[in-house]
């Protein structure tokens, strides 16, 4: 076969963004053992939204590790063995569980480094699902972006495609820190839950980074920016597409990471478009919303014109399926939203 | 579409098929197109029978000459999901 017919099928190959997250997690687990993956139903199920699928095939159970329905322990055992020199994966299956391991999370994982002086750092990833869309109700459906991002030492991830989705992963396992790695369940693309177009895109085989803090550009326009983050990106995408046919140009900003915020991107894409809308399916107040419309009113506050957020309202999410589509903010409602900036 | 009767078929069937009672599965992601060149053994299509998720296989280099269910088509086991032209 020819060098250019390689390299074409090379660029051809597109991922789902679970099939990307596990090949920037077995790439890193084959370069570095100190790298494992611990959770429930991680090991033979291969995680329940596709997350480790395949790992422990080549890995085994010392490196794949299904855990009992048992979060404070092994979360708390993810922070020792960071602690302790190993770079572990921790998944946290649905993210409205932590609340049962928020001591392990919130003040140790989080801030041991601090605590100790700076004398051990806590190189771990926490991975959870988050998100809604399917109808499972109030206990795993919530996003709970805001949550982490507002705690001081936690670096925070959401990926939105299958190229970001391993390039934020390789980032992830090989940073110093704490990070928290968001991956939402509809951009996973797995059967029984299928994802919009958006998500799979063609993926290297090599490995590769994207830096945290860098926001991306998903569309470029000029009339209004569009900040959003996770599955909304996609959303976002539709309405701004949908709206071109009307006149109206929208410049759609994929955060990537909440922890660094890359507000300079943000803030001159405003200077450029002079309107602002925010989406976020985590909820309303005391949200990603409010945190975006208050650095850019920090720094630009003149060139702001008009500011719409859609977020959740503050309830909590509906298990009925009209009545959780009424809340987790639609197409439609981006669309209205953009709409009511002109 | 070629009418070379020598194309190979991938059929949805393998070792796999102890694993899972279900007899009728889903089409979740094609890696490579129609029209790409693929060598032995390259994963071309993950597909989803109840939980088990399996790459079908490249059983010979050649060409991915005609793919027979897209993504998201359910098929039965035993289904042909593409053609490959051998070369």
């Amino acid at each position: 076969m020819a060098q250019e017919e390689r390299d074409r099928r090379v660029v051809e190959r597109e991922l789902t963004m679970s099939r990307a997250m596990v090949e920037a997690i077995a790439h890193e687990m084959r370069e570095d053992e100190e790298v494992f993956y611990m959770g429930e139903d991680v090991a033979d199920y291969g995680g329940i939204f596709d997350s480790t699928e395949g790992l422990l095939d080549e890995f085994g159970y010392d490196r794949v590790m299904d855990v009992p329905i048992s979060e404070t322990a092994y979360l708390g055992a993810a922070v020792g063995a960071a602690q302790a020199g190993m770079r572990p994966i921790a998944e946290l299956m649905f993210v409205d569980f932590f609340g049962v391991a928020m001591d392990q999370i919130y003040n140790n994982m989080a801030k041991n480094t601090y605590m100790s002086g700076g004398s051990v750092n806590v190189p771990m990833v926490l991975t959870a699902a988050v998100g809604g869309t399917y109808n499972d109700a109030g206990q795993h459906s919530q996003t709970l972006y805001g949550t982490f991002a507002h705690l001081p030492g936690m670096k925070v991830v959401v990926p939105s495609t299958a190229y970001d989705a391993k390039g934020l992963m390789h980032n992830a396992i090989r940073d110093d820190d704490p990070v928290v790695y968001l991956f939402h369940k509809r951009l996973m693309g797995i059967g029984w839950m299928p994802a919009p177009g958006g998500p799979k895109t063609p993926v290297p085989k090599t490995d590769y980074t994207i830096p945290f803090g860098s926001a991306d550009v998903k569309r470029e326009g000029s009339d209004v920016t569009v900040v959003t983050l996770g599955l909304h990106v996609h959303r976002a995408l539709e309405a701004a597409e949908s709206l071109a046919d009307d006149g109206v140009d929208a410049e759609v900003i994929d955060l990537r990471t909440l922890v660094p915020l890359d507000t300079e991107t943000v803030v001159d894409s405003v200077r450029k478009t002079g309107n602002l809308v925010v989406v976020d399916e985590d909820y309303r107040s005391f949200g990603v919303t409010g945190e975006i419309v208050a650095s850019v009113a920090d720094e630009a506050l003149e060139n702001l014109d008009a500011v719409e957020r859609v977020a959740l309202p503050d309830v909590p999410i509906p298990y009925a399926r009209s009545m959780e589509n009424e809340v987790i903010p639609d197409v439609q409602d981006i669309e209205d939203a953009i709409q009511a900036t002109r | 579409m070629s009418e070379n009767t020598d194309r190979v078929a991938i059929a949805a069937d393998g070792d796999w098929t102890a694993d899972v009672d279900a007899e009728e599965g889903v089409v979740v992601n094609w890696f490579v197109g129609e029209g790409s060149a693929v060598e032995e053994g390259d994963s071309l299509c993950e597909i989803q029978v109840e939980k088990v998720s399996v790459d079908m296989e490249a059983p010979t280099d050649g060409t991915l000459d005609e793919i027979a269910h897209d993504e998201g088509d359910e098929f039965t086991i035993g289904d042909t999901l593409a053609w490959i032209e051998p070369g």
